[in-house]
């Protein structure tokens, strides 16, 4: 049977965040939290499978109590079950701790509802560190293909699933036996836009809620902070750079070009701007 | 004692990315960093490239000129194509023989599929996306470590990162962010050929096919003019405009997160945070606010040209020059006063 | 919390559908659940509250009647309204008429200043409380009707998106296309009928505002109507609301009379906020919020039938506002309670034709809601046929007074002729007297 597992996280929404002019900080209050959204379209091609060939998808989180919403979203978009791990001894992880606790989710819900995939957002859009994925292939020795932009194929009787992935320079095919691990990009799948009846199934979701003792017992020492091997020393805001020079074109639009080339021509970029670069 | 700082030298079909010279180079800053530490000690700081591929000993031989002074080859047709697996297994074993102190990996599409592989291999702790790299010393050290700075929370705040217990600390670095050093044709170096890991198992997945894309991708990190447009573009025919102005400058376009998010042009030329790291001669923004996830990636650009409609847009902090006005308007005005240039120029010669 | 699970292509069916999570729709539906119903609240935008907006302030009396230990419940609301009037405004002077204490000196007091998107959300939460089914991101596209035309659900937007109800209760906002489609009205909003609200949400320390308005402290804010030079010329309102330490400030303008004299909106309000004596007080402060709303004008004339087979409609999108006295919102969630009262009343009997809704109807008759609708229904047209309101006499009012404080060492003889004159250059005094007592006449319904 198809199962695919989904392992998403609950992120601030960091593209509307806020600085405070006068002190620079990090505007935290009413930052509102979303699905990250990488992992939203591997929510979805899971579910686009499950539509094709029968069977089912989790979705597993490690995250705080409030990570029920995202969960929710899941479920709405089509997921049949969700797993939330949540335990305040695993706060202060670092992308090694949190492969450790997913990987050993991951490897206890196998052993008892065998999986097909396991896919993984490419990157969470507050870490950006893209490693979690990677780190969880490596502990449960399942192959890895990350930038994913299509599954071509998941063929159940032989085991095995094709899937394109994006590099720089070009587009791979690979194939790989099952279970495979993938880390998305947006491309594998368009988020659905849900039925009435999975809309309102997922506003009474409950999922289970896993603690660091149960019903996986986790090792203390690879958890948390105590799991963590890299910390943070210090925490800055963003440089200000000095303003440059803002040209008001009130004499008209020409002149204003014109003053912009002759300094682009005087910091020696070009010979001349119509000569091309030195 | 030998402290070694490794490098990883990405390639792929014999072609090195240029970001491994780069890392040659601040690995060599990270070495003369702790040479005070060193002169009491006794120890000795060396640079070293890692090699995996198939045929790739000129390469090796090109790194010294980078200022490998050593470089570690692993080489059969087994790793010929990059495979997570075979690639992850060579380099975790060669750490274990070696035992680096620091190992750095460039932020490619390869280097990210590899880096996060080889540190949990290791369980070690790894920096990703880096855009300072030193040896300091951390709250409650005197030893110096490698302190790892990158942005975080989207790119509004700095975080330096430590990895005080674990080996090697491991850090990535995208293209770009650190100068390419001068290359010593003269340099020379040892060259040690290292046994292949490709027993049962570790090839776990295969490329059955590789799709070229017909238009050339866009190599945005290392033009030397870009002209970026941004979401006020509101469409592709607005970048086909930028092409035309690009073209007459002799760049390429580029463009901010939105704009591929919304489908108006490839990821190939996204410039930002979680795009491409760009530092050109000459960076033009069309329509880009300047919000801190496209500043990180283009603030180093020796000249910045902005134009916006907002005079309170947040890219005039950053921008050499600015232009309070409607691009659709100044765009099409600066391709015709550099053709009229041009003219002009051809008329005098 | 009503447990369904219809992923399995079952009906979904409720007692009662309430479209449109605002204050009137959100009222229906907890007094519906509160008495036992099965009720959906289907809401398009994320959140309940999110496409609201306005000034503003809503009336204690009107949560009260819905949640008498409302209070209790931490309602999330900005300073109470402890002084309200009018200011009227010449091209650069200001008369304030506002009144304090007295019959304001309630505890709690009758009116608070409120930011939508917060109170709608708490209001929509109080709902949930009762049992309600709150479906967010959500749009009802039509209805599900039986061949005579009988309401028995509605339509929505998602795939196996169809809800059955014997009754449903449409709060869908000033936009009332649904309504429309029910032929309860049988035009669209007409540009004479509609203003545009437009406001800004500044900043400022709590102090500062108090130092600018001259309230006591933060359990202190002001509520005015300003007249006079607000909307160049334009028929409008303007609105200044204090709120824990940002201000609330703008204007309502007919849609028609933009359209007309082909002004933006937001040029009329950046024309208000530069006026001289409005400027000050808000100089230094941070623009949090800048948005615009629709509100609905046309009153009596304008209104739709408010019930037919298994439909009931209620607030912004029957009209039910009226404007000089800032009510809206105390309407709307007197309407919301009165359908949910005529829909239980309907379930007892499981009669859900026009004759049992009609009650709803006769409920509101029974109210301010209706009556004021219609003592007011002239109003509108008034001052759209007495442009002299929105300059005029605003403008003699500060002429008139200026002059007087000021007539130092003048022969008062003199002064009064110089005040009658500043009137008279503009307006007959004859015709002047007439726009009063029509006024009068006009406010009183008759």
């Amino acid at each position: 049977m198809f199962h695919a597992l989904v392992a998403i996280k609950q992120v601030p929404d960091t593209t509307n965040i806020r600085i405070d002019p006068e002190t620079g900080n990090l505007i935290r209050q009413g930052v509102p939290t979303i699905l990250n959204p990488y992992d939203a379209h591997a929510v979805a091609a899971a579910v686009e499978w499950k539509r094709k060939l029968g069977g089912m998808v989790t979705v597993v989180s490690m995250g705080p109590p409030s990570t029920v919403t995202a969960i929710r979203e899941c479920i709405e978009m089509g997921a049949d079950k969700g797993v939330l791990i949540s335990d305040r001894k695993f706060s202060g992880a670092d992308t090694l701790a949190t492969s450790y606790v997913l990987a050993e989710t991951i490897r206890s819900i196998h052993e008892k509802e065998p999986l097909s995939l396991i896919l993984f957002g490419k990157q969470a859009i507050d870490g950006d560190t893209a490693q979690v994925g990677p780190g969880v292939s490596v502990r449960l020795d399942f192959p890895l293909i990350t930038y994913a932009v299509i599954i071509h194929d998941v063929n159940l009787e032989e085991g095995y699933v094709t899937v394109e992935r994006k590099t720089e320079r070009w587009n791979e095919v690979i194939k790989a036996p099952l279970p495979a691990l993938l880390t998305c990009e947006k491309e594998i799948a368009e988020i659905p836009y849900a039925s009435l009846p999975d809309l309102i199934y997922s506003l009474q979701y409950e999922p289970e809620t896993w603690t660091a003792e149960s019903p996986v017992l986790f090792d203390v020492a690879h958890i948390g902070l105590k799991g963590s091997p890299t910390m943070v020393n210090k925490v800055t805001n963003p440089e200000k750079h000095a303003r440059g020079e803002v040209i008001q074109p009130k004499d008209g639009i020409e002149e204003a070009i014109k003053l912009a080339f002759e300094k682009v021509n005087a910091a020696g970029i070009f010979s001349s701007i119509s000569g091309g670069a030195k | 004692m030998t402290r070694r700082f490794w490098v990883f030298i990405e390639q792929e079909e014999g072609k090195v990315h240029p970001v491994a010279w780069e890392l040659l180079g601040v690995a060599n800053k990270l070495a003369a960093d702790i040479k005070d530490e060193m002169a009491s000690t006794g120890e000795e700081a060396v640079v070293e490239g890692i090699l995996v591929g198939h045929q790739v000993e000129e390469i090796a031989k090109e790194a010294m000129q980078y200022g490998a002074h050593r470089v570690y080859v692993v080489d059969d047709a087994a790793y010929k194509h990059y495979l997570n697996k075979p690639y992850y297994t060579a380099l975790a074993s060669l750490v274990e023989k070696y035992q680096p102190e620091v190992f750095l990996i460039g932020a490619t599409t390869l280097g990210r599929d590899l880096a996060g592989s080889v540190a949990t291999k290791l369980g070690t702790g790894l920096t990703a996306d880096c855009t300072q790299l030193e040896m300091g010393e951390p709250k409650g050290s005197t030893k110096k470590l490698l302190l790892a700075t990158r942005p975080a929370f989207g790119g509004n705040v700095i975080a330096t990162i430590v990895c005080k217990n674990h080996r090697p600390q491991m850090a990535s670095v995208r293209p770009r962010v650190f100068p390419m050093p001068e290359p010593n044709p003269q340099a020379e170096g040892e060259i040690v050929r290292e046994q292949v890991f490709t027993d049962n198992g570790v090839i776990n997945a295969e490329i059955i096919k590789i799709i070229r894309n017909e238009a050339s991708s866009a190599k945005v990190e290392y033009a030397d003019i870009l002209v970026a447009g941004g979401r006020a573009l509101g469409g592709p025919a607005g970048f086909t405009m930028l092409k035309e102005l690009a073209d007459e400058l002799g760049g390429i376009v580029a463009a901010s997160r939105p704009c591929v998010d919304a489908g108006w042009i490839t990821y190939d030329h996204q410039v930002g945070q979680t795009g491409k790291t760009v530092r050109p001669k000459l960076y033009i923004a069309a329509g880009i606010s300047g919000a801190i996830q496209h500043k990180v990636g283009m603030q180093d650009s020796d000249f910045i040209l902005a134009i916006n409609r907002d005079p309170d847009a947040p890219i005039f902090d950053v921008a050499t020059v600015g232009i309070v006005g409607d691009l659709f308007e100044v765009i099409p005005a600066m391709i015709k006063e550099i053709r009229a240039q041009k003219e002009v120029e051809h008329a005098n010669t | 919390m009503q447990t369904l699970d219809n992923r399995n292509g079952k009906k979904i069916s409720f007692d009662v559908i309430v479209i449109g999570a605002g204050l009137a729709g959100s009222t229906a539906a907890a007094i519906a659940a509160r008495n036992g119903l099965k009720v959906a609240l289907i809401e398009r935008g994320q959140n309940p509250g999110g496409k609201n907006f306005f000034g503003g302030a809503v009336y204690t009396h009107a949560l009260k009647e819905v949640y008498p230990d409302f209070w209790d419940r931490k309602p999330p609301l900005e300073r109470p309204v402890t002084e309200t009037g009018f200011w009227f405004l010449s091209k650069d002077g200001l008369v304030r008429m506002t009144a304090q204490g007295g019959h304001l000196n309630n505890k709690p007091e009758d009116a608070y200043i409120a930011l939508r998107a917060k109170f709608d959300a708490w209001w929509a939460e109080q709902a949930q409380k009762e049992g309600v089914l709150i479906i967010p991101k959500t749009t009802v596209v039509d209805f599900i009707r039986e061949p005579d035309g009988k309401v028995i659900g509605v339509k929505t937007d998602r795939p196996d998106g169809d809800v059955y109800a014997p009754v449903t209760i449409v709060c869908e906002g000033v936009n009332n296309l649904l309504t429309q489609k029910l032929g309860l009205i049988d035009h669209d909003l007409k540009p004479n009928t509609v203003a545009l609200g437009v406001k800004q949400l500044i900043s400022l320390p709590a102090e500062t505002i108090n130092a600018r308005f001259g309230l006591i402290d933060k359990e202190h804010g002001l509520a005015v109507s300003v007249m006079g030079d607000v909307s160049m010329g334009l028929t409008g309102l303007g609105f200044i609301y204090t709120c824990q330490d940002s201000i609330s400030i703008g204007l309502g303008v007919n849609l028609d009379k933009l359209a007309e004299h082909k002004v933006r909106p937001y040029e009329v309000l950046q024309r208000y906020l530069n006026h001289p004596q409005i400027a000050p007080l808000v100089a230094g402060g941070k623009l949090m919020e800048y948005g615009a709303h629709l509100i609905p004008e046309g009153g009596w004339h304008n209104m739709p039938k408010l019930f037919s087979d298994g439909v009931m409609v209620a607030g912004d999108a029957a009209t039910m506002v009226n404007a000089l006295h800032w009510e809206g919102t105390n309407m709307a969630i007197i309407a919301g309670k009165a359908a949910a009262e005529t829909a239980v009343a309907a379930h007892k009997i499981k009669d859900f034709s026009s004759g049992t809704l009609a009650q709803y109807r006769e409920k509101l008759n029974k109210r301010f809601v209706l009556q004021d609708l219609y003592q007011y229904r002239n109003l509108s047209r008034f001052l759209d046929t007495h442009p002299e309101f929105m300059d005029v006499y605003p403008t003699f009012i500060n002429d008139a007074l200026g002059m007087f404080m000021n007539g130092f060492g003048k022969p008062k003889k003199q002064l009064y002729r110089d005040i009658l004159r500043s009137l008279t250059a503009r307006r007959p005094i004859l015709k002047a007297a007439g726009d009063i007592l029509s006024f009068g006449k006009t406010v009183m319904g008759w």
